[in-house]
C-alpha cells in the first residue's frame, strides 16, 4: 500500500474523525489462503512434529527452497511463521507446567475443601431431607431445627496480591466442579453497590442455570435444583476476593440465601488475603452469624515461587532460557515492582515472544523438545537459506571457538552440547538449592547467580584453596566477592547440617544427578559412609550440632567432604548456558527491549519526549548554540520548557509573553534585514497576522500539553492560572 | 511585566552539556516547584498579570489561525512515522503471540496506528474506536465486533460445510455480559480468524471510568480479539489494576512518540485564550442580553450596578431587586420580574445564592471588570 509515511493532511471532518467507531476494514480469510503468504500453517505444524519421516521432509525442503527462489521476502515470512509457531508451542508447553505446578501445590488445599464441603453436605442433609415439591414450597420446612447457617470456608491465601490467587481458585472450581458440586464464581465486580443484590444474584444464576429469566428470584433457583439431576450436589460459590466486596451486597446475599439453606444447600468459599477478621470488617453482625465459618489455608507464595522457578526457569521445560541480565532484572522487577507470581510469568512471556521475535534462527529452539533432536536440527540446518546459515556461523558465540569448516555439523554439536551441558547445570543447580533450602536461600536467587558467566570464567579451580576457605570458618565473606554470596550460603548451609539431613540430602541429590555418572558415584560413595555413620547415630539420644562434643568431630570431615564435592560439581557442570556457542538460539539477553515492552513509562517519556524533542527528530536546526529554548522547536516543546520555570501553578500572561519572545526573537532578526525596504503599514499589518497565530499556537500548544495531563485548565475562580501537574521526569 | 523574558527562560534552561541538562531536569521535583511559589508570592503571581492585558484577537480569527498554523519540522516528523514502519512486522508478531499492543509518547498516533493496521493488519478486521470523543457507546463497539466476527465465521462455515447457521438473537439486543460469552466461546482451529479493536487514546474522556475499561479489559481477553491501543496521558496506567494489565490486556508497551499535531484529539478541548478568559463570557452575554427586551436589559443593569457597588456581599436579594425596578417602572409585578430571571438563569447570566441571613440573593458570575466591560458595551 502506501510507501510514504502516512499522510498528516486527512480532514478534520472526516467521518473516520468524528464516528465513535467504525469498521475500518473487514478481514479477507480468502485473501489470506491466496496471497504470497507460504502455506497455512497447519501443514507446517504436521511437518515440525514429525521431521524424522524423509518423503515428507523432503517435499518441504523443496517447498521451502522454492518460496526461497521465487521471494526473498516469502522467505522471511516463512521463518517468521515458524518462530510464531515455535513460540506458541514453546509457551504452551511452559504454560502447561505452570499450570501443572500450581495445581499440585495447591492439590492438598483442594482436597481439604471438597472434604469439607462434603462433610458440610451430609450435615445439612442430615437435618432435612426435603422433597422437591418441598424445595419449591415459600415457607420454611417442618422441622424441629430452622437451620439458618451457610457453611462458608474461609481460605487464608496469604498474598497481599489477590491477582496470583485468581489462578488458584480457578483450579478449585475446576476441582471441585470435576467432583460433583454444583460452581459458581462471583468476584468483587459482582458485588458493587450500584447493581445490588440482584446483580450478583443474576451473575450467580447466569452460571448454574442455562436459562436466566429476566426477573430473577430465588424461586428460579429453587425450581432448578429440584430438577432431579441437579438434587443430590451441593452448590459452592467461590467468591475468590472476599476484601474487594461491597459489604452490604454480600451480606443481604447472605440473608437471603440462608434462609433457603436446608432446601437449596449453597455453601460459601471465601479468599480472604489479609486476616481472618476481614469477614467480620465487611460483614454486619447479623450477616456474619449466618455463616458457619471454617478456616483454610494456602500454601506459602515462596513455596509456589520456588517451585516454580524449579519448573520453567531451571529445568528448561521448552528449551527456551533467560540470561543473566534478564534474570536479575526479573528478579528485580519481582521484588521491586510487583512481588507476584502472576507478572513475574507475564514477563517471561513476553521475554519469551521477544526472543521469538527478534531472533531469526529461535524457531530452533523447538527442536529441544524433539525426540531425535539432532536429526532435526541437521534437517532444519540443510533447509535454511544461505544467508541464514552464514548468519548462524556468525554468531557472536561462536567466533570464540574456532572450529571445522562445516558449520551445518557445528551448529548441530553445538546445540546438542548445549542441551547436554544445560542439564548437567540444572541437577547441579538443584543439588544447591537442596542444600541452601536449609539456609533458607531461594531458588531465584541462586539461579540468577548461577546463569551469570562472569562468576563461572572468574572461578579459581582449586580445590586447596575451597578447603581452606570451608575451614577458615568465613565462607559467607569468601574472598569471591558479594555476588556469589548465595550460592556461598548454599555450601556454607551443609557444614552446620546434622547428619540426618545431610544424609536425606545426598539422598535427595542422587535424585537429581541421575545421569551424571561421575558425580552420582561419588554422592553414592558419600552415602555409604553416612549410613556407617548414621547407624552410630541412632545409639545416641541426641545429636543436634556438630560443635558439641566428641561426636561433632567425625562429622567435620563428612560435612566437609559433602561440600567439597558441591563444589566440585559446581566447578565442573555449573556452566551458564551464555558461556557456551550458539546460546543465542535459546537465550534471551536483550534486557532494555523486555524493559521498554514490560514498563511503560508514559510520565517520564512523555515529559522527555518534550524536553529533548531533539533527539527523535534529529533535526540540524534546534540546539544550535546550547541554547535550549529555540524558536525553531516544536511549539509544544517550547511551552514545556518554560512551564520549568514556574511553580505548580503557571501565569497564562506570562508564558504567553515568555512564549512570544522566544517566536519572535527569530522573527525579529529574519525581518531586520528587509526592514527598509517594505512601507511601515504593510510590516504592521503582517505582525497583526502573526499576532493572531502566536495566539493559535499557543492555545494549540495548551491543549496539546492538557492531552497529555501535564496541564489542568484554569478554575473559574483563578481564570488566569494553570496548573502543573508533573514535576520532572 | 513578566517575570522573566524568554531569552532568560532559555538561558535559565539551558546549561551546557545535555548531561548536564538532563541532571538538572530530573532534580527538579514536586518541592522544588512548590518552593518557587511560596503562599505570598503566590498571591503576586496572580496580580502580576492578567490575560485580559493581553490583545487577545477575537475567537474566529483564533480558530482561523488555528487552522493555518504551519508544520514544523514536517521532514523530521515524517521520517520519524516512517521509521516505524520497520517495526510493523514485530508488532503484527507480538499480536500473534497474544499481547495487546500500547503505543505511547508525545504526538498524535492515529494516522500511524491506521497505518500500521491498513498495511499490516490485513488478515483479520479492524474496527476503530476514537477514543478521544466525548461520548461512546462501548456495547455498540463489542456488539459491532460480534457482528463482524459472526460474518466471518459464517462464510467459512459456509464454504466448508454448505449448510447455513442463523444467529439467534441480534447482538444489539443481547446484554454486554452475553456477548462477551459468545465471543469467549469463539474459537477457531487455526487461530487466522480474528478481529482486531484498534482503540485511539484508551485513556480518552469517554473511556476514562472504571467500568468502560472493565468492559474494554474483558474484551480484550476473548480469544480472537487482539488490542492495539494508543495513550496520552500521563496518568493513564492509573486506570488498571495488575488483574487488567496482567491476565487481561498483556500490554506491551511501545515508546513512539510522532510529534503530530493532535488536530483531530484536541478539537473537543476548549481553547484557553478564546473561553478560558472572560472576553469570551462578556461576549456571550452580551449577544444573549442583546436578544432580550429593553427592559429586561435594563433589569439586568439594574442588577449588575447593585453588584459593582457593593463587590463585598454575596448578592442582590430578590425583594430590593422588585422594589428597585418598580420604582423605574421596569416591571409592574413579581411575575413579570421572575419571568425575567428565568430568562438569565436559563442562560447562566444569574446565580442564586443563600444570604448569610437566609434570603435567596441574585449574583453575576462575572468578574468586576468583565460587568463593567458588558454594561459598557450593552449601552
Amino acid at each position: 500500500m502506501a510507501a510514504a509515511a502516512p499522510s498528516s493532511e486527512a480532514p478534520l471532518t472526516a467521518a473516520t474523525n468524528i464516528e465513535p467507531f467504525f469498521v475500518l476494514h473487514k478481514g479477507d480469510a480468502s485473501s489470506t489462503s491466496a496471497s504470497s503468504l507460504p502455506p497455512p500453517l497447519a501443514r507446517w505444524r504436521i511437518d515440525v512434529s514429525r521431521p524424522t519421516s524423509s518423503p515428507n521432509h523432503k517435499s518441504r525442503k523443496r517447498s521451502r527452497n522454492e518460496v526461497a527462489e521465487e521471494a526473498g521476502s516469502g522467505d522471511a515470512e516463512l521463518y517468521e511463521r515458524l518462530r510464531l509457531e515455535a513460540f506458541h508451542r514453546a509457551w504452551s508447553k511452559i504454560q502447561s507446567t505452570i499450570d501443572e505446578v500450581l495445581r499440585g501445590i495447591s492439590l492438598k488445599l483442594f482436597d481439604q475443601v471438597l472434604l469439607w464441603v462434603q462433610e458440610s453436605f451430609s450435615a445439612v442433609r442430615s437435618i432435612a431431607r426435603p422433597t422437591a415439591a418441598e424445595v419449591q414450597q415459600p415457607y420454611p420446612l417442618l422441622t424441629d431445627v430452622i437451620c439458618r447457617k451457610i457453611p462458608t470456608a474461609f481460605v487464608l491465601t496469604k498474598n497481599a496480591e489477590f491477582v496470583d490467587d485468581i489462578t488458584t481458585f480457578r483450579d478449585l472450581a475446576g476441582h471441585l466442579e470435576s467432583n460433583g458440586c454444583h460452581l459458581a464464581k462471583l468476584s468483587a465486580a459482582d458485588f458493587s453497590a450500584k447493581h445490588g443484590v440482584g446483580g450478583c444474584f443474576r451473575s450467580l444464576l447466569r452460571q448454574l442455570l442455562s436459562y436466566v429469566p429476566d426477573v430473577t428470584h430465588i424461586f428460579a433457583l429453587a425450581s432448578w435444583y429440584s430438577v432431579k439431576e441437579n438434587y443430590d450436589q451441593p452448590i459452592v460459590v467461590i467468591i475468590d476476593d472476599l476484601e474487594q466486596c461491597c459489604g452490604d451486597v454480600l451480606g443481604e446475599l447472605v440473608m437471603m440465601l440462608s434462609e433457603w439453606v436446608i432446601k437449596i444447600p449453597i455453601f460459601f468459599v471465601m479468599g480472604i488475603a489479609t486476616t481472618l477478621d476481614a469477614p467480620r470488617k465487611l460483614l454486619s453482625s447479623e450477616a456474619l452469624q449466618r455463616l458457619e465459618p471454617c478456616k483454610l489455608t494456602l500454601g506459602s507464595p515462596s513455596d509456589r515461587m520456588n517451585a516454580l522457578v524449579e519448573a520453567i526457569l531451571v529445568k528448561p521445560c521448552a528449551g527456551f532460557c533467560i540470561s543473566h541480565e534478564v534474570a536479575v532484572f526479573l528478579r528485580n522487577y519481582f521484588f521491586k515492582h510487583d512481588g507476584t507470581i502472576t507478572s513475574l510469568i507475564s514477563a517471561l512471556k513476553l521475554a519469551c515472544s521477544k526472543h521469538f521475535s527478534i531472533e531469526p534462527l529461535s524457531f530452533l529452539c523447538i527442536g529441544m523438545l524433539e525426540e531425535d533432536c539432532e536429526n532435526f536440527w541437521r534437517n532444519e540446518f540443510d533447509a535454511l537459506p544461505q544467508v541464514m546459515q552464514k548468519y548462524s556461523s556468525g554468531l557472536p558465540s561462536c567466533n570464540r571457538v574456532k572450529g571445522s569448516s562445516n558449520s551445518g555439523n557445528n551448529m548441530v554439536k553445538g546445540l546438542s552440547e548445549l542441551m547436554k551441558v544445560q542439564k548437567d547445570w540444572s541437577s547441579v543447580l538443584l543439588c544447591l538449592y537442596e542444600a541452601g533450602r536449609h539456609g533458607k536461600v531461594q531458588l531465584l536467587d541462586i539461579f540468577c547467580e548461577a546463569v551469570n558467566p562472569d562468576l563461572h570464567t572468574q572461578k579459581t579451580p582449586n580445590s586447596a584453596t575451597f578447603l581452606s576457605k570451608v575451614t577458615s570458618e568465613n565462607l559467607q565473606i569468601g574472598k569471591s566477592g558479594t555476588s556469589r554470596r548465595f550460592i556461598d550460603q548454599a555450601m556454607g548451609a551443609i557444614r552446620y547440617l546434622p547428619a540426618e539431613t545431610l544424609f536425606r540430602l545426598l539422598e535427595v541429590w542422587s535424585i537429581h544427578l541421575k545421569g551424571m555418572n561421575e558425580i552420582s558415584d561419588k554422592v553414592k560413595e558419600l552415602q555409604s559412609t553416612t549410613i556407617s555413620v548414621d547407624s552410630v547415630r541412632i545409639t545416641k539420644d541426641k545429636w543436634p550440632r556438630r560443635s558439641t562434643g566428641s561426636a561433632g568431630n567425625s562429622t567435620v570431615p563428612l560435612n566437609d567432604k559433602v561440600a567439597m564435592l558441591l563444589d566440585e560439581a559446581t566447578r565442573n557442570f555449573l556452566v551458564p548456558v551464555e558461556c557456551l556457542p550458539f546460546h543465542e538460539i535459546i537465550c534471551f539477553k536483550n534486557v532494555g527491549i523486555l524493559q521498554s515492552a514490560l514498563i511503560g513509562n508514559p510520565r517520564r517519556m512523555v515529559q522527555l519526549d518534550l524536553l529533548k524533542s531533539h533527539r527523535h527528530l534529529k533535526c540540524s536546526c534546534c540546539r544550535k548554540n546550547g541554547i535550549a529554548v529555540s524558536a525553531s522547536m516544536h511549539d509544544t516543546s517550547i511551552m514545556c520548557n518554560l512551564a520549568q520555570e514556574y511553580g505548580d501553578v503557571i501565569n497564562l500572561h506570562d508564558w504567553y509573553l515568555s512564549f512570544d519572545g522566544i517566536i519572535n526573537s527569530t522573527h525579529s532578526k529574519v525581518k531586520r534585514k528587509p526592514h527598509a525596504s517594505p512601507s511601515k503599514k504593510k510590516s504592521k499589518l503582517m505582525a497583526a497576522e502573526s499576532e493572531a497565530m502566536i495566539q493559535a499556537r499557543f492555545c494549540r500548544a495548551v491543549t496539546e500539553l492538557q492531552i497529555t495531563g501535564l496541564l489542568r485548565m484554569p478554575s473559574k475562580r483563578r481564570p488566569d492560572l494553570v496548573q502543573r501537574i508533573a514535576f520532572g521526569p | 511585566m513578566a517575570p522573566r523574558g524568554g531569552h532568560a527562560a532559555a538561558e535559565g534552561v539551558s546549561s551546557g552539556s545535555e548531561d548536564d541538562d538532563e541532571e538538572a531536569g530530573f532534580s527538579r521535583s514536586y518541592f522544588l516547584a512548590k518552593e518557587k511559589e511560596p503562599s505570598s508570592s503566590k498571591k503576586r503571581a496572580r496580580d502580576t498579570g492578567k490575560l485580559s492585558d493581553l490583545n487577545l484577537v477575537d475567537e474566529q480569527a483564533l480558530r482561523a489561525s488555528l487552522a493555518e498554523i504551519p508544520a514544523k519540522h514536517e521532514k523530521e516528523v515524517e521520517a520519524l512515522t516512517r521509521s516505524y514502519k520497520d517495526q510493523y512486522r514485530n508488532w503484527l508478531f507480538e499480536l500473534r503471540c497474544g499481547f495487546s499492543l500500547l503505543m505511547y509518547g508525545f504526538g498524535s498516533k492515529k494516522l500511524l496506528l491506521e497505518d500500521f493496521a491498513s498495511t499490516t493488519l490485513t488478515d483479520s478486521s479492524v474496527i476503530v474506536v476514537n477514543g478521544y470523543l466525548p461520548s461512546i457507546n462501548l456495547k455498540q463497539v463489542i456488539a459491532t465486533i460480534a457482528e463482524v466476527f459472526w460474518e466471518q465465521t459464517k462464510l467459512k462455515r459456509k464454504r466448508q460445510s454448505g449448510t447455513r447457521s442463523q444467529l439467534p438473537q441480534p447482538f444489539a439486543s443481547q446484554s454486554i455480559d452475553d456477548i462477551i460469552s459468545f465471543l469467549n466461546n469463539q474459537t477457531s482451529d487455526n487461530g487466522e480468524e480474528n478481529v482486531c479493536l484498534l482503540i485511539h487514546n484508551i485513556d480518552g474522556p469517554a473511556l476514562r471510568d472504571a467500568e468502560s475499561q472493565q468492559c474494554l479489559a474483558q474484551v480484550s481477553c476473548c480469544p480472537q480479539v487482539r488490542v492495539v491501543a494508543s495513550l496520552d496521558h500521563i496518568n493513564a496506567p492509573l486506570l488498571w489494576d495488575k488483574k487488567m494489565v496482567h491476565t487481561q490486556f498483556k500490554w506491551s508497551w511501545y515508546h513512539v512518540p510522532t510529534f503530530a499535531p493532535y488536530k483531530v484529539e484536541g478539537v473537543f478541548y476548549p481553547l484557553i485564550l478564546a473561553s478560558g478568559g472572560h472576553a469570551q463570557t462578556t461576549k456571550t452575554a452580551l449577544v444573549v442580553l442583546q436578544s432580550l427586551t429593553p427592559n429586561a436589559q435594563s433589569v439586568f443593569r439594574v442588577l449588575a450596578e447593585y453588584q459593582l457597588a457593593n463587590p463585598k456581599e454575596e448578592g442582590m436579594p430578590v425583594s430590593s431587586l422588585y422594589t428597585k425596578c418598580r420604582e423605574r417602572f421596569l416591571v409592574s409585578s413579581q411575575v413579570t420580574l421572575n419571568s425575567h430571571l428565568t430568562e438569565f438563569k436559563d442562560h447562566d447570566l444569574v446565580k442564586i445564592r443563600k444570604h448569610s441571613d437566609g434570603q435567596d440573593c441574585l449574583h453575576i458570575p462575572l468578574v468586576c471588570d468583565a460587568l463593567e466591560k458588558l454594561l459598557q458595551e450593552l449601552a
